[in-house]
């Protein structure tokens, strides 16, 4: 019962972090081919300008949390992904100076510099966290102690990269719908536009990873109910974004993009269940909520400590949101 | 190379660059939420603009402390994989309250203190401030309650496959080693964050520019510096040693070059430990004081190094140097404190370059004393990764090569330099231009909310 509490705050976590952290990873991913003028950057940055770090922290707590709770987990995914962590390390890094200080200095250079290495890294984020959910899902192949050394071809599965590009797609389309909600004018217009554009690849590549998962899958998941109920809402969410209503409000694109990435995030949480590190083909190595589930002893404090800590971070994040500006303007070029 | 030691050059390099961040967020944010409370309580033009001018230097502070923090988390799985099987269940609990009490408070709010300057009501704004530093501290006590938790080991039990588990998180957090040596480092940190106004006040002052700023930095900054310095050495200092005195007694005999036991042990103040020949070279010291020290008793027995079997010894030098910089830099500051609030309380503080100057050059002491602390603590646990429980020798990750880690330990440390740069140039460039007409990110015009 534990384990499966456990479970699910950490997947509630990471749902979250796809949800905050996607839309200005997205914003950043496209920010370069959306805009066609600095100012119109620099109103994308500033649209995620107060969130983005907040929005960050949900996957350094999710970290932390997987830590506490699954702590062999931890340590065999990290030091097993040594070279692809170290990687998303510092494209963390960079991203998040890059908006830190691409203002700091007066210059076009400078700006042009930071605003790539913003946009650059925002996509290869996406790319890699999107191969890594598809490897967690599909199955590692692990040694029998439960540790492996993963090597870029071998996580480079057909499935793996269809699974990125599906992150890369429905972020780049988060984002386009935060920036349509959140900005006026053409800028907004556009992002608009190019999101219906977006949208059906998401539709193309959502189709082909479902496909490709029942078809891995065959039946075989304890979570299968939940993954299809979770899978349904989020194609009839996507659906839902080519409605009248969703195409002349902005907002509700943006929240069906966000429904659309819950089902998503559920809906592989479902088919990870109960694994934590799933071992493919075979099950020599595998973890799961039960064989990793730590003694209750100390989570009976720690996890409710957690848990209405996040309830609070919910609580002010929302908050913060509301009584923070709604829109942001494009500043006038001058010359 | 030996995968261990390259995995711990990683931490000790990752850690010791990011720490210099922490230091300066810990200490300049209670500034930050002062001049906000100033500002609001007098409506003065001068201190809105100190606040300004403070929130900017520590966002860069912050910004460069949370991307240089995020890769520890990482690194206990990524190379310490072994450590984080065998103890993240206790390792794991405070760093994950850390994260979702600490870490998010801090982001999420100074969001709204970047961006939210006369967009959101004024007292929601100054409680964004105070809300940042309280988070900062409260992220500073969990990490070091954590460390702590490693340096003295509490309220455990060890599972039938030797895992360590957490029986009382309560032990852990109200640890009295986890509550002296919080309150050292947090005083460390406040202490620094004084002369960090100390020095920007009496560089203003010496270049003849912003006089009022730097008579206001001067002022605050000494006050605090002094309170904070004095309460580094006692009680926190004083009682964080007990600690040691009590747990850790082989790390204190290396702190202190004590190779051969004695009754009315003395105290080194200079020497050079020879360990080979288990002697201090051309020591100066006073004798007794140590046994005085450590049990108020100046005929106390002392355990010297040669008391423990060599195994047991931390890397003996590099233990006893840290903590003589860490002490002797210490004195200096605390002096050179006393003497500017001495000077300041009978008037002439502005008006003696002489001591502006001595404040400007401190400014880099108690940062390398906070690192030079740091090290006592850690290098002076070794051999141990969890004090009396678990070897650093066999806390590595089993499947990652020394290659790997050279590797990104060379990555690391190009990343840094190029960290350390911009942030010394965008820190100096802000003072540079000095608290009038600052402007920071999200600030009509320079991002141009229209209408503002």
């Amino acid at each position: 019962m534990a384990g499966i509490v456990a479970f699910c705050v950490i997947a509630a976590m990471l749902t979250a972090y796809t949800l905050l952290d996607g839309y200005d990873l997205g914003v950043g991913a496209i920010s370069l081919v959306l805009a066609k003028t600095r100012p119109e950057r620099s109103a994308m940055v500033e649209s995620i300008g107060p969130f983005w770090s907040g929005n960050e922290v949900w996957l350094v707590a999710a970290g932390g949390t997987l830590f506490a709770l699954f702590p062999k987990v931890y340590a065999v995914s990290f030091s097993g992904f040594y070279l692809p962590f170290i990687v998303v390390l510092w494209l963390l890094m960079f991203r998040g100076i890059a908006i830190e200080l691409r203002e700091r200095l007066p210059g076009d250079v400078w700006l042009d510099f930071w605003d790539t290495a913003f946009s650059v890294s925002s996509l290869l984020l996406i790319l890699l966290f999107g191969v890594a959910l598809g490897n967690l899902v599909r199955g590692l192949s692990l040694d029998a102690d439960g540790y492996f050394f993963g090597t870029f071809s071998s996580l480079l599965t057909p499935y793996a990269i269809a699974v990125g590009a599906l992150a890369v797609v429905a972020l780049a389309q988060h984002g386009l719908a935060y920036l349509a909600a959140h900005i006026d004018g053409r800028l907004g217009e556009r992002a608009l536009r190019v999101a219906g554009r977006v949208w059906w690849a998401v539709l193309i590549v959502y189709i082909a990873v479902t496909a490709a998962t029942i078809v891995h899958y065959r039946g075989e998941l304890p979570g299968a109910p939940i993954a299809f109920a979770a899978g349904t809402i989020a194609l009839l969410s996507l659906l839902g974004m080519r409605s009248r209503a969703a195409r002349e409000r902005a907002v509700l694109t943006f929240r069906m993009s966000q429904v659309f990435l819950v089902g998503l995030l559920v809906a592989a949480s479902a088919t990870m269940y109960p694994y934590l590190i799933r071992p493919y083909p075979g099950r020599a190595g595998e973890l799961t909520i039960f064989n990793a589930s730590p003694p209750s002893g100390a989570l009976a404090v720690s996890l409710p400590i957690a848990i209405v800590g996040l309830i609070a971070v919910l609580g002010y994040s929302i908050f913060v949101h509301r009584q923070m500006p709604a829109k942001v303007a494009v500043r006038e070029e001058k010359d | 190379v030996d995968v261990v030691l390259a995995d711990r050059m990683q931490f000790a390099f990752t850690i010791m660059f990011h720490y210099l961040f922490p230091i300066g967020t810990m200490g300049i944010a209670p500034f930050v939420a002062w001049y906000n409370y100033r500002a609001m309580k007098t409506g003065e033009q001068q201190y809105a603009q100190a606040a300004r001018f403070w929130t900017t230097i520590f966002a860069v502070n912050f910004a460069v402390g949370v991307v240089t923090g995020i890769p520890m988390e990482f690194q206990f799985g990524t190379n310490w994989a072994a450590f984080s099987a065998k103890a993240g269940e206790v390792i794991g609990q405070p760093l994950m309250i850390e994260g979702v009490y600490a870490f998010f408070v801090e982001s999420v709010f100074l969001g709204v203190l970047l961006y939210g300057r006369g967009r959101i009501p004024a007292a929601l704004y100054l409680a964004s401030a105070v809300i940042v530093w309280l988070g900062s501290w409260l992220s500073g006590f969990l990490i070091v309650a954590t460390d702590a938790w490693m340096q003295h080991p509490v309220g455990y039990t060890i599972a039938s496959d030797s895992r360590i588990e957490l029986s009382s998180l309560a032990a852990l957090l109200l640890s009295p080693f986890a509550f002296w040596q919080f309150t050292h480092v947090i005083m460390g940190a406040a202490a620094a964050g004084g002369f960090i106004l100390a020095g920007v006040g009496a560089y203003y002052l010496l270049a003849r520019r912003y006089i009022e700023f730097g008579r206001e930095f001067v002022r605050t900054g000494v006050i605090v510096a002094l309170a904070a310095s004095a309460l580094v050495i006692f009680p926190t200092g004083d009682k964080n040693g007990d600690e040691v005195t009590v747990y850790q007694p082989v790390k204190l005999a290396a702190m202190e070059g004590l190779f051969k036991s004695e009754h009315e042990a003395p105290l080194a103040i200079i020497g050079m430990p020879d360990v080979p020949h288990r002697k201090l070279i051309d020591p100066i010291i006073v004798p007794d004081l140590l046994s005085f020290l450590a049990y108020g008793n100046f005929r106390a027995n002392v355990d010297g190094l040669t008391s423990y079997p060599t195994e047991l010894w931390p890397p003996v030098a590099l233990t006893y140097y840290a903590y003589h910089v860490m002490v002797g830099l210490g004195t200096i500051f605390i002096a050179i404190a006393f003497v500017a609030g001495f000077l300041l309380w009978r008037r002439r503080l502005f008006d003696t370059p002489l001591m502006l100057w001595a404040l400007l050059l401190v400014m880099p002491f108690p940062y390398i004393a906070s690192e030079a602390g740091w090290v006592v603590a850690e290098v002076g646990r070794q051999p141990w990764v969890v004090y009396g429980l678990m070897k650093t020798q066999a806390a590595a990750s089993p499947n990652v090569g020394s290659g790997e880690t050279i590797f990104t330990l060379i990555g690391f440390i190009g990343m840094y330099f190029l960290l350390g740069v911009l942030f010394l140039l965008l820190t100096l460039r802000t003072i540079a231009i000095g608290p009038a007409g600052q402007a920071i990110a999200g600030d009509a015009p320079a991002a141009g909310h229209a209408g503002l």
